[in-house]
């Protein structure tokens, strides 16, 4: 399509193509909407539970951890990075350290070292995918399997547990009548899209995922940008691990188990390109929101467990199917 | 026409409507066996859509096709290719990891039950290559070719197909003189063994120069076809824009003043040594040579895409240090790329997200991107390069090539450098553009900026340059004054054949 578009030169022809494109555009995003829409009301129809504030809560504090680590993984994808794989270990880290230190420093300061080792995971997966060029599914299982070995080892395997109640009770609370823990979603989430939508580092985001040799050439530092994207994914993961920690009180090694797999079903549901240079945090965000909204309504309706694995897996599958099929038509 | 059996392909009639455009309207288009028809226009004329009815790709809205007398209808590539009608693209569609010989019969390799007759295949591979006299060895790793020779492969994949029509679209876009002659060749060869040759290309001394006959396409429509005997490169272009273009190549006289980029000695350890040479302001230096004689690889080491190992730079008498481009940047050096697909442009952006990128730090505060400063910059090159359509929020990847040229060259004028290199500017690009192309060059040096142009179309080089340096084996020459440019001396030094 973009062939011809070139080919026949002309303004109506553009407005034509663009009007066209734009439709799609906004059909994909609309789209997401109807189907968040038509699984809420398929739930209130088959569980009477499912509209009750109780479990609406549940479902917004549970997606909020998860929602975390998907504003950091919408950036691994946009910048062209595939996908973060260390996210188990970083969140294990941000979990145990924010509870293992708080007998030594505190809990604020715990938090915070926690949140920054975890980070420095990040790093190193930066420098092995931005600057040595090592495949991020290969450096990120690497290195988050050396994470996980080094934080299992430094607690010995056991689970630990927090000793500073008011943390727990400042994690578990309510702001206006909002959980902190979604107050601290929604935070994140309005902060990365700025990041990546008004900044020039997102800017640089995009440029690098699109074309990375067009980005380099036209002086955007692409090894960085590519790094920081892993850096900005560890450090959610380890905020939500260290809120996740704080929440239950108890954190164990495999803590973050299957957290990988959530965010990247949500980032790429939520219609971001899975080989990079498209994509926005709202977008992921209501991929998010429709995953976790469609396994409450399965939990609550009764589906079994295998079932509602091959209903994700389907639509991770739908997802980048059609994310291809709109490459192809030149609208991505 | 001539008896049907010479008709290798008749078209007639074509209209090909995608809805609310006419891209092709009733087109006739008829091309002998054992000829080589021309295909020239503008970009946008109509020539890729006609191709792509040819090809199977696209169905024709109206119209009826023959081939070899007979009426066909083709739905997709593969019936094309069934009736023998190949496509070689102006883009290389090859494996680059598996061989020669297994790229030429991709698709088609020889063997029973699945099972590969490799040592057949290479056989068979050695002996095509063999009879186009391309020189390449079908045992080689693909990537391992330079790109002219992966051009020469692709078209042995085509002829190897044993076909009765081939289409060349730009063939010789990558090529340097010396093997486009090479390439004329072997497309003489094809002729005489009666394929029919349709042949799209820009460059009309080319056309000139290895046709029987051109068909002339503007805005969708036929508007003739003559034998090659009975027109000029000026009456061609005269129907292809359907004006006069006086001078091909505008050149605008500047002041010349100080050196602004001056490299010493510079080599990269492999593919260029000791090249010196320096560009005044006002001046355009011209940097030719034959394809791979290391005239690119010399630009990239100078804006830090790849290091060198020996030799200076200095920019307006400073030495410098360049290791990445935004250093470059910093120094006041830009840089245009050869590959403007794979280097130049963000497809996915706008025109303005495209023009802003190097700038982009200067344009924010806080970290936030000031958008009416961002809005306005786009604005600016849009309206002074007549960049179309004139909306710098159109993707870019849907502008024509010469369009999106236009905004590349904006997006490195944003940078506000001193010295500019532009590497096959006006490459794949239609008559009109180049125009433009080339007039904006003439607007910047007007502006006291240094230009280093690099190009392989040596009408191009004589038209613009006020000096030339030809490199040849990573060498670079003393550079030629404009009195004593001629394509002959710029020849000679390219491929080393000293004329007396």
């Amino acid at each position: 399509m973009s062939d011809a578009a070139m080919e026949i030169s002309g303004v109506k022809r553009n407005d034509r193509f663009t009007r066209g494109s734009r439709l799609v555009d906004a059909l994909s995003k609309a789209g997401l909407a109807f189907a968040i829409l038509a699984v809420a009301l398929y739930g209130s129809v088959v569980s009477p539970a499912f509209f009750t504030s109780g479990n609406l809560l549940n479902v917004l504090t549970s997606m909020s951890i998860v929602g975390i680590v998907v504003v950091g993984m919408t950036f691994v994808l946009v910048v062209g990075g595939l996908a973060d794989l260390s996210v188990p270990a970083t969140i294990a880290c941000g979990a145990i350290l924010s509870l293992g230190l708080q007998p030594m420093i505190g809990p604020l300061p715990a938090f915070v070292l926690a949140v920054g080792l975890a980070g420095l995971i990040g790093l190193l997966n930066g420098v092995l995918v931005g600057y040595v060029g090592i495949n991020p599914i290969i450096a990120t299982l690497g290195i988050g399997t050396i994470g996980l070995g080094i934080v299992q080892a430094a607690v010995g395997g056991v689970i630990v547990y927090g000793s500073n109640p008011a943390s727990a009770e400042f994690a578990k609370g309510r702001l206006f009548g909002i959980p902190v823990v979604v107050l601290i979603f929604l935070v994140i989430a309005l902060i990365g899209h700025f990041v990546l939508s008004r900044s020039f580092w997102g800017r640089w985001t995009l440029a690098t995922g699109g074309n990375y040799s067009a980005a380099e050439a036209s002086a955007v530092p692409v090894q960085a940008v590519k790094a920081g994207a892993f850096v900005i994914t560890a450090l959610t993961a380890g905020i939500s691990g260290g809120l996740l920690g704080l929440t239950l009180q108890s954190a164990r090694p495999l803590i973050g188990a299957g957290y990988e797999f959530s965010a990247i079903t949500a980032v790429v549901v939520g219609g971001v390109s899975i080989i990079g240079g498209f994509g926005s945090v709202p977008r992921a965000i209501a991929g998010l929101i429709f995953v976790q909204l469609l396994t409450n309504v399965m939990v609550l309706d009764g589906v079994r467990t295998p079932i509602q694995g091959f209903v994700l897996g389907i639509l991770i599958v739908g997802a980048v199917g059609m994310d291809a099929a709109l490459r192809k038509r030149g609208v991505a | 026409m001539n008896a049907a059996a010479d008709c290798a392909l008749d078209m007639r009639g074509i209209s090909k409507i995608f809805p609310g455009v006419k891209a092709l309207s009733n087109v006739n288009f008829a091309v002998k066996f054992g000829t080589v028809h021309a295909v020239v226009g503008e970009n946008g004329a109509g020539k890729s859509t006609l191709m792509k009815v040819l090809n199977g790709s696209y169905a024709p809205t109206s119209g009826t096709i023959k081939v070899g007398g007979a009426e066909v209808r083709m739905r997709r590539p593969a019936d094309a290719q069934a009736l023998g009608i190949r496509m070689v693209h102006q883009e290389i569609n090859l494996v680059p990891d598996l061989s020669v010989a297994e790229n030429v019969y991709l698709g088609r390799m020889p063997g029973k039950w699945s099972f590969l007759r490799k040592g057949e295949m290479v056989r068979k591979a050695a002996a095509v290559l063999d009879e186009l006299g391309a020189g390449i060895n079908p045992r080689e790793r693909l990537g391992d070719l330079s790109i002219s020779q992966q051009q020469l492969v692709e078209i042995a994949k085509a002829y190897a197909a044993q076909p009765r029509i081939i289409v060349l679209d730009e063939p010789t876009s990558s090529l340097s003189e010396h093997e486009t002659a090479a390439l004329f060749r072997i497309l003489r060869k094809m002729r005489d063994d009666g394929i029919a040759i349709i042949y799209i290309s820009h460059r009309l001394k080319e056309v000139l120069e290895i046709a029987d006959e051109v068909t002339v396409l503007r805005d969708g429509s036929m508007i003739e076809t003559r034998p090659i005997a009975g027109i000029t490169a000026a009456q061609m272009i005269r129907l292809m824009v359907g004006r006069e273009v006086s001078n091909v190549f505008p050149k605008s006289p500047a002041e010349i003043g100080k050196s602004v980029l001056r490299v010493e000695r510079i080599s990269d350890g492999t593919r260029f040594h000791n090249v010196s040479f320096d560009v005044r302001a006002g001046e355009i230096l011209g940097l030719t040579g034959l394809v791979g004689a290391g005239r690119t690889e010399v630009a990239r080491a100078i804006f830090g895409l790849s290091r060198l190992v020996e030799g200076t730079v200095s920019v307006n008498g400073r030495k410098v240090s360049i290791n990445s481009p935004s250093e470059a940047v910093k120094a006041g050096i830009a840089y245009v790329p050869e590959d403007r697909k794979g280097d130049g442009i963000v497809p996915g952006m706008s025109i303005r997200e495209n023009i802003s990128l190097p700038i982009l730090r200067r344009l924010s505060r806080f970290g936030r991107i000031r958008r009416s400063a961002d809005r306005a910059l786009a604005a600016d090159y849009v309206k002074q390069f007549s960049i179309s359509p004139p909306d710098g929020e159109r993707r870019i990847n849907l502008l024509s090539g010469g369009n999106q040229q236009k905004a590349v060259i904006a997006k490195w004028l944003a940078a506000r450098p001193s010295a500019l290199i532009l590497d096959e500017p006006t490459r794949g690009v239609d008559v009109g553009a180049k125009a433009e192309i080339h007039n904006i060059i003439g607007q910047l040096v007007a502006g006291g900026m240094a230009v280093v142009m690099i190009s392989s179309e040596l009408p191009e080089i004589l038209g613009v340059c006020d000096r030339v340096v030809v490199m040849r084996d990573g060498q670079a020459s003393e550079p030629l004054m404009r009195g004593e440019l001629s394509e002959e001396r710029i020849m000679a030094l390219a491929t080393g054949e000293e004329a007396a």
